[in-house]
Order: C-alpha cells, then structure tokens, then sequence
C-alpha cells in the first residue's frame, strides 16, 4: 500500500511514467514493509507479531464489511478474488507490473497483487464491482463499451479502475495526462487506441 | 489452424444464402455483446471459476535446462496442511528437457499451502549438458543433447536457375537477418478447473479450442470423448498457444480425480513464460540480385532458427515478392528451451522481416524508390494479392511523397524516417455446425461450439443470426463456448469468422424456412415467397402483407423451431493482402526509437462487425511494435534460465508507446468472409526497422530495436557501413 501521499496534485506532479507509477504503488509499498519493521523495534514498542496462521481481517470493499479469516501473507487481490468471489480484478503478472489488479484505495490507485489485505483494514477499497449501480454501468464502464476499448476483457477491469481513478482527480484531463496515468497497466490485446478513445468520451462527464 | 475438411466436396450455399446485397446488420459496427459483462467484472473466465470445496493445484517444474530425474519424494509434501492430492509426472529415470519441465504436482485446501508444500518436494536430479543458444548447438563441438541430432536439416525449395540469375545481376546484396523468440504473454494465463461427477469430467478451461480440448482430454485421460465436457465462455487471450488440455490440464483433471473435488490449476507467469509456447527464432543468411531496371532477379538463402527443445522453427522465406530464381534451405535447431507453438500469424512475421528489410536495401542498389520498388516485384494481382492497389492508396493517404531518401540530413540528434511493409495470409475456415431454436414468444438462440479469444465471435453469431432473421441483434441470445453446443473447430490461423458464420447463416436460414412454412398458409401465400425484414415475416417486394415477427412466431404453439444446420461453400474463401507504412523517430544519441504513425491497408473478405475488425487490426498492429522494439525472451547462456519471465523485464508496449493508427479497410463482400486475426500483425515490425533505417541511415537486420541494438548499429556503420 502506498503511503499516503500528501503532495498537491499540480498537473506536474501528475504526469507520471509508467515506472513512477509502480514506485507509487508496488516497489514503495515493498519498501515501506521493510522500513516498517525496522521502525517497529526503534520507535512503535507497540506493535506485535501476526500470524503466521490465519487471523481476522476485516476489508470495506465497496463500502460493505467483509470478515475474513486470512494468514497475513494473503494479498488484497487474493483475499477479494478467492475469499469473497469478486473476481472482477485479475491476476496477471502477480508482482505490480500490468495493473490487471488496480484497485482504488482511499482515493489512489493500488496494485493489489502487491499489497496485503492485513494492510488495508479500515481502508475504502473499490474494486471493479463496485463501480455498477444495479444494472447502470459506470460512465467510463459505459465508455469502453461504446469504444470498444477492449477484446479479451482481461485488462479491462485493471484499466477501468485506473481510468475512473484518473478521472475523479482530475476530470479534465488531456490525452497527454491520460496516456501518462494509464502507462501502469498492460493490454495484451492491443486495445490502447480504443481505450484512450473511451477515455476521451468520459472527459468531463460527471457520475451518473 | 484449419477446420475439419471433408473427404466429398461440402455442399454449395443454394443461392439464397449468399450474403445479402444490402445488408441491414452485416458490416455496420456492432458493439461486442459481452462488453457489459466484462467491464463489469461480471464475466467469469477460467481463471475467475469457483466450484463448492475446490481445491488449487500447482506444479513443480525443472529448475535444469537439461537433467534426469533420480529420484523424486513426495512423502513431506503429502503430509503438508491442506495437501489433499500429489503425484509424480516424470518418473525418475526420464529427462527434462528445458527449465520449466514439467516433474511432479499437488493440490492444497489454499493457494498458499499449495505453495509451502511445494516446497517440501525433493527431486535428486543429475545435471546434463544443455545447449543455451542456437550457437552453441551448432558449434561443432557440442554435446549430443537431442537425439538424431541438435540440428535437422529440412528439403531445399528451388525453382528457377540461381546461377544464371545472379550473372543477371547488376547488384548484389548478401548479409545476414535475425529475428528473435518472443512469448505469447497471454493475460489469462493457461490452466482450467476441473470437476468430476462419477466418471464424468467437466473442465473449465482457457482455451482457443473447446471441443479440440474435450478430444485432447479423452485422449490423455483415456475416457469416452462423451463424458467430457469443457466451458468456455471467456477466455483471456491465446494468441496460439491455447490449443487443448496439454499438460497442466491432464494434471488438473488427475489431482481432481485423487482428491474426490474440484481443482483450479491456473499457472503463474513465469510457468507461461517458460512453458506455454513461444515464437521460433529466425536467423537467415541471405544474397539476392537485382537487375540495373530494379527486377529482383536471383535469391539464395541458408535460413534456420530454434523452436525450442525438438520443435520445427520453419517460415515462408523469400515472403510475397517474387525471384525467379531462387533456393532455399532450412534447418531446425534444438535449445533447451520450451517449445515454440503457432503465434499470431506463425511463421510470417520472421519471413516478412527477413524479406523486406532486404527490399528496403535493393532498392537503394538501383535508386528506387521502396514502394515503386516493391510494385514492380509483386506477384500477378488477384483477389487475394492486391498490394500493388494497396501500396498505391496508403503511400497517398500516409503522404509517401514527404519521404526523405536513406539517412535524415536535419540537423539535431532526433532522425525521423519512413518505412513500408506487405502480409498476406490464408484466413478461411470450414467446418463449422450450429443449432437454432425460434420459440414461440419469438425469443431466438444461435448455439455453436466456438469459443470468443477478444475477437467478437459471440457478437459475430449474433449479427448472421439477425441480418438472416431480419431482427435486430438484441433479439438473438448467441450461446458458443461449451462443447454441449454443435462441433466448432480450434480459432486458430484466422478461421473462426470464415468457418463459423457460414455455419449460422445456414442454420438460421433453415429455422426461418421452418417458420415461413407456419407463416405462408396463415397468410394463404406459398412460403418460398416470404422473406424476413426489419422484424416481419412478408411476401418478398410486399411488407404489408405479412406477420410481425412475434405474431409469426405465435403459429408455432407447443413446437418451437429446433435445427441444426451445417458450414456450406460459397459463404467465405481465403487470402488476404495488406500493406503498412510507419513514421519513426530514432534518438541517435541513446538508441531510442519512438513510433509517430502507422497506417494500414488491409483486407479480409467480407466485413462482419466493422467496429469489431478494427479492433483485431489495431491489435494486430500493436502486438508487431512489442516484436520490433520491446519483448525478447532472454536465456542465460552459461545456466539456460530465462532471465526475464515476468512482465517488467518482458517489455511489453503501455499506452504512452502506442503511436497513431489510421486504417484502411478494403471490404471485398463477394469473397464472403476469410479473417483478419493475423495478417495486421505481420509487417508493422519490417516496416519500423525500414523506418529506422530511412532515417538514419543504418539497416537494421536483426529484431528487437533496443536501444542498445541501434547504437551498436550506428557505430558499425561509422566504422565502415551497414550498407
């Protein structure tokens, strides 16, 4: 999980590569792990030892409560896709690469193959399913239909959730801004043109 | 891959059948019908399946690119927690042949005590020489790892008189091309889950072949093919490597029968890398003559190339163009690697990079220009050969003209260059059955055994289904993905839309027979006079006189429409031909080379779903820029170990590396439907080395463009030239 990052969200700061994305969300997730046990024996007396059996973990996925019984290594996608069934998010790389998995957690997008679910209690996590009302898709669900952005449909999901992620910081994003806040995931198909496409018809469009 | 063929010629489409002249529903772009379900997160792939008590499996693979098994335990692993099922796939004695061999496998209540048992297996394995690269196993002194040889030569193709050809030439090139082993990288990866009911097996597996892998299961298991059945309702990309149960499968379907539940084995990303399939290597050394008049007169190539541990490596070479007097040898070469399978268009893109990189060079010989060039080498036109037309029309519509001549003069680091490339393919297809049920509240089911890749055949079966019944798509309910449908063949080399949609077209043509017969004595007209349009049964040239069609669908009371129907010629052909150009900038400062443009010409037959084909093509296209500039499956050479089985260090192009594409369909509706899954992806890698060589000067003749690669190359050329 990505510490919380305080900085402004200047257009700037927001045009980030594809491997700035990944510190932000997978490797600085890593790296906040090794650094936050090494901070649990100099300054959080505190803190104590899980697992490595099973132990509870409490999720608020989609803004409903979901108790789990789960050992501390089980990811955030592995806890939501084979726990709770909601297998809307794919694993695909498995190590915060091609964003099949992206999830939005307090507002920013994660890798959730490279997060751990223990990490994120009392967190708002939204997933793919989370984005439908009743049987309304999303304007940006909506979009991809209408651009066809997509053809297996197994970066979809990934790339959805990115994309409305985007979209909820900032609405009027340019092509340019899109291209650049979607290099964190990976079409197989080769849909990208269609994607950016649907992108494109969201912009500006406020939530249904 | 082809359909099924017949001994007896298939029975010709009555005339009735052909595709209509003016279609309602037919070429217009229809949005993929499962798009909803997708987007959603709604649609469930193998990958995606839960079944009640399912259990995973996994696999324990060779860390050796060439070993014997000595001994393997499974006693720890079995008494492992979770551990319900293991077994031993190789026996000690036997040898794996390549890193990510298969050895041995078990299944655990959870995914990670699947994990820590696996740990607990121990093989003794005997270490043996192993060849790394085509190099080392052609290197005269190599160890004898394969037997009847690390290399094996195939026939020579001649035609024509090479000497007499070359003492024609007025220039010669002679030099040697490479291109490299790429993975399919499906997103899904390969695996299934499945589940036995007694004697009965159902599989849920991502696959490019639903009934060829209910055959493939039979088979290896050793069942009646009739208690088999296997789903497949989405699949997350194949590209050609998914073509039946292989290995996993059976390993699934046996863990699943030992532990008495369900289990879902999906392999991991580096397992795909390693053993799932790749893209042969092909490495060509090449001399070709032209005359002073710039007709390619005369070709000699020693080509080979490795498909892994015992898999062919073979590709059209010379590729379209045509040389009089030509030879050819091929030879295979055996690595310690996982086997090549087909991939995207096999064969072709290497042929074609091979072959266009040295028409770029020729023509400079004689001081063409790249198109006219290629124009004036073209085989005859024909349907299925229309690159002259095409070459024509791009070259206008992508500014051709604005090219520069080899080497851009501009001042600065940044060199900006064009490039151009032909494909063709065979597309086509037969086979194809399906069945059509018409109730009486007028709701309609299409079901065939196909299977959807991302290409849209579910929306393509719908589409047939309506333009024929004159509904709107809405109305018809596609069913494709499971073998309880009627037999489909594999979506392989293009042939899904050519050997499917005949298929529906026939069966929903047979349906409305069968309703028109209800239809035209309510009417008290004969029913070979009715047609179906805009949602009514009518007298043809009469719209007035007739039924809605709920109300025609009425008459049917307790009997619904319920038939079968079969693929019938007339309805598609084969061959496809198309043209690319591409616009590249090269930093020839860091070796980076940035794509502007690509623009295509293409054709494939009669256009079903526009929106749909535009898809394949952009895809087509995208998957040829990760050939030419970023995906390289990298071996060690001391150790045989791929170094980057993963997604970060396998490259594979974002969105920010997607240049602009403009396509050009030609729809050539009277040679009904042929495909178009391939040949998009053949040439855009020839034309962005062509690219890159118009501007800066420098011939690329070995894939991928890596940064490192084009500065190597500009420093050759310094020392004494590429050319």
């Amino acid at each position: 999980m990505a510490p919380k990052d305080e900085r402004p969200d200047t257009p700037e700061r927001f045009t980030v590569s594809r491997r700035a994305f990944l510190k932000t969300t997978g490797i600085s997730s890593l790296a906040a792990t090794v650094v936050g046990v090494a901070d649990a024996d100099a300054q959080t007396p505190g803190a104590r030892a899980v697992g490595p059996g099973e132990v509870p973990v409490q999720l608020l996925v989609n803004g409903k409560r979901l108790d789990l019984k789960i050992e501390p290594r089980v990811t955030l996608l592995d806890a939501i896709r084979t726990r709770a069934d909601m297998t809307g998010n794919k694993r695909v790389c498995d190590r915060g690469t091609c964003g099949a998995c992206t999830m939005i957690v307090d507002g920013r997008t994660v890798y959730s193959c490279s997060t751990l679910a223990i990490e994120v209690q009392g967190k708002q996590i939204r997933t793919v399913e989370g984005l439908t009302r009743g049987a309304t898709l999303h304007p940006m669900q909506q979009a991809f239909c209408d651009a066809d952005g997509l053809m297996c449909g197994f970066c979809t999901p990934g790339f959805i959730m990115a994309s409305v992620a985007l979209f909820e910081k900032h609405p009027q994003a340019t092509v340019e801004q899109v291209k650049k806040g979607l290099d964190g995931n990976i079409c197989r198909c080769g849909t990208f043109t269609r994607i950016l496409e649907a992108n494109m018809k969201v912009r500006g469009v406020a939530r249904a | 891959m082809q359909g099924r063929g017949n001994q007896t010629p298939p029975p010709k489409a009555p005339d009735k059948y052909l595709w209509p002249d003016k279609p309602a529903v037919i070429g217009t772009s229809v949005k993929r019908l499962d798009g909803p379900d997708k987007v959603a997160g709604r649609a469930k792939f193998s990958y995606d399946i839960s079944r009640p008590g399912m259990i995973y499996g996994k696999i324990l693979r060779s860390p050796h690119a060439h070993a014997r098994i000595v001994a393997i335990d499974l006693s720890a692993a079995e008494q492992a927690p979770g551990v319900k099922a293991a077994l031993v796939w190789k026996q000690p004695g036997a040898e794996v042949m390549f890193q990510g061999d298969e050895v041995a496998a078990l299944a655990a209540d959870t995914e990670e005590h699947a994990w820590d048992a696996m740990r607990l297996i121990k093989v003794d394995y005997e270490a043996l020489p192993h060849l790394a690269s085509v190099d080392q196993a052609m290197a005269a002194d190599a160890p004898a790892v394969f037997t009847g040889g690390n290399t094996k030569p195939g026939p020579v193709q001649e035609s024509g008189d090479i000497d007499a050809g070359f003492k024609q030439a007025a220039h010669v090139v002679d030099a040697t091309y490479s291109t490299h082993v790429v993975t399919h990288v499906c997103l899904e990866t390969h695996g299934c889950v499945c589940e036995w009911d007694g004697d009965k097996l159902t599989a849920w597996v991502s696959t490019q072949a639903a009934h060829g892998t209910a055959q493939g299961f039979a088979q290896g298991l050793q069942i009646p093919q009739t208690n088999v059945r296997v789903i497949t309702q989405y699949m997350g990309g194949g590209f050609g490597s998914k073509f039946g149960p292989d290995t996993q499968g059976l390993i699934c379907a046996k863990l699943a029968q030992q532990a008495k539940v369900p289990v879902k084995l999906m392999l991991d990303r580096k397992e795909e890398h390693l053993a799932t399939g790749n893209r042969p290597s092909a490495i060509a050394h090449i001399k070709a003559g032209v005359t002073a008049d710039g007709k390619l007169i005369a070709y000699d190539a020693q080509s080979w190339g490795t498909g892994g541990a015992g898999a062919t490596s073979n590709f059209p070479l010379p590729y379209i163009y045509v040389f009089p007097n030509r030879r050819r040898t091929h030879q295979d070469v055996y690595i310690n690697a996982g086997q090549q399978r087909a991939m995207r268009a096999p064969g072709h893109p290497q042929g074609c990079f091979l072959t266009e990189i040295l028409m770029d060079e020729l023509a400079d010989r004689v001081k063409m220009d790249p198109v006219e060039f290629r124009i004036k080498n073209l085989p005859d036109r024909a349907p299925n050969a229309m690159w002259g037309e095409y070459f024509t029309r791009g070259a206008k519509a992508f500014g051709w003209d604005k090219r520069h001549a080899t080497g851009d003069s501009t001042p600065g680091p940044i060199k900006t260059g064009f490039g151009c490339a032909a494909n063709q393919w065979g597309g086509g297809g037969r086979g194809s059955k399906a069945h059509c049920d018409i109730n009486a509240d007028g709701t309609v089911v299409m079901k065939c055994g196909t299977q959807d890749l991302g290409t849209g055949t579910r929306t393509i079966v719908a589409m047939v289904t309506a333009e024929t019944l004159g509904l709107p798509v809405s109305a018809v309910t596609p069913e494709i993905g499971d073998t309880m449908y009627p037999f489909s063949g594999g979506s392989g080399g293009s042939t899904t839309a050519a050997s499917v949609t005949p298929a529906i077209r026939v069966t929903a043509f047979k349906a409305l027979d069968a309703l028109c017969a209800k239809v035209g004595p309510a009417l008290g007209v004969d029913a070979a006079t009715l047609v179906a349009s805009a949602g009514r049964i009518h007298v043809k040239g009469t719209p007035s006189k007739g039924l809605a069609w709920k109300d025609a669908c009425k008459l049917l009371g307790t009997e619904p429409i319920s038939v079968d129907g079969d693929w019938m010629d007339g309805l598609s052909s084969t061959g496809t031909s198309g043209v690319q150009f591409t616009e590249a900038e090269v930093d020839i400062e860091t070796g980076i080379v940035r794509l502007k443009r690509v623009l295509t010409v293409q054709d494939c037959g009669l256009i079903v779903d526009k929106l749909t084909t535009e898809s394949q093509v952009y895809g087509g296209i995208v998957g040829s820029i990760n050939f030419a500039l970023y995906e390289d499956r990298i071996l060690d050479r001391v150790t045989g170990q791929m170094v980057n089985p993963n997604m970060e260090w396998y490259l594979i192009a974002g969105m920010s590396d997607v240049p602009q594409i403009d396509i050009i369909l030609n729809n050539m509706p009277e040679r009904g439907v042929i495909g178009v899954g391939e040949p998009p992806t053949v040439s855009t890698a020839a034309a962005i080395a062509n690219a890159v060589r118009n501007a800066t000067g420098v011939t690329m003749r070995s894939l991928p463009l890596t940064p490192a690669k084009v500065l190597d190359a500009l420093e050759q050329e310094k020392a004494g030239g590429t050319l």
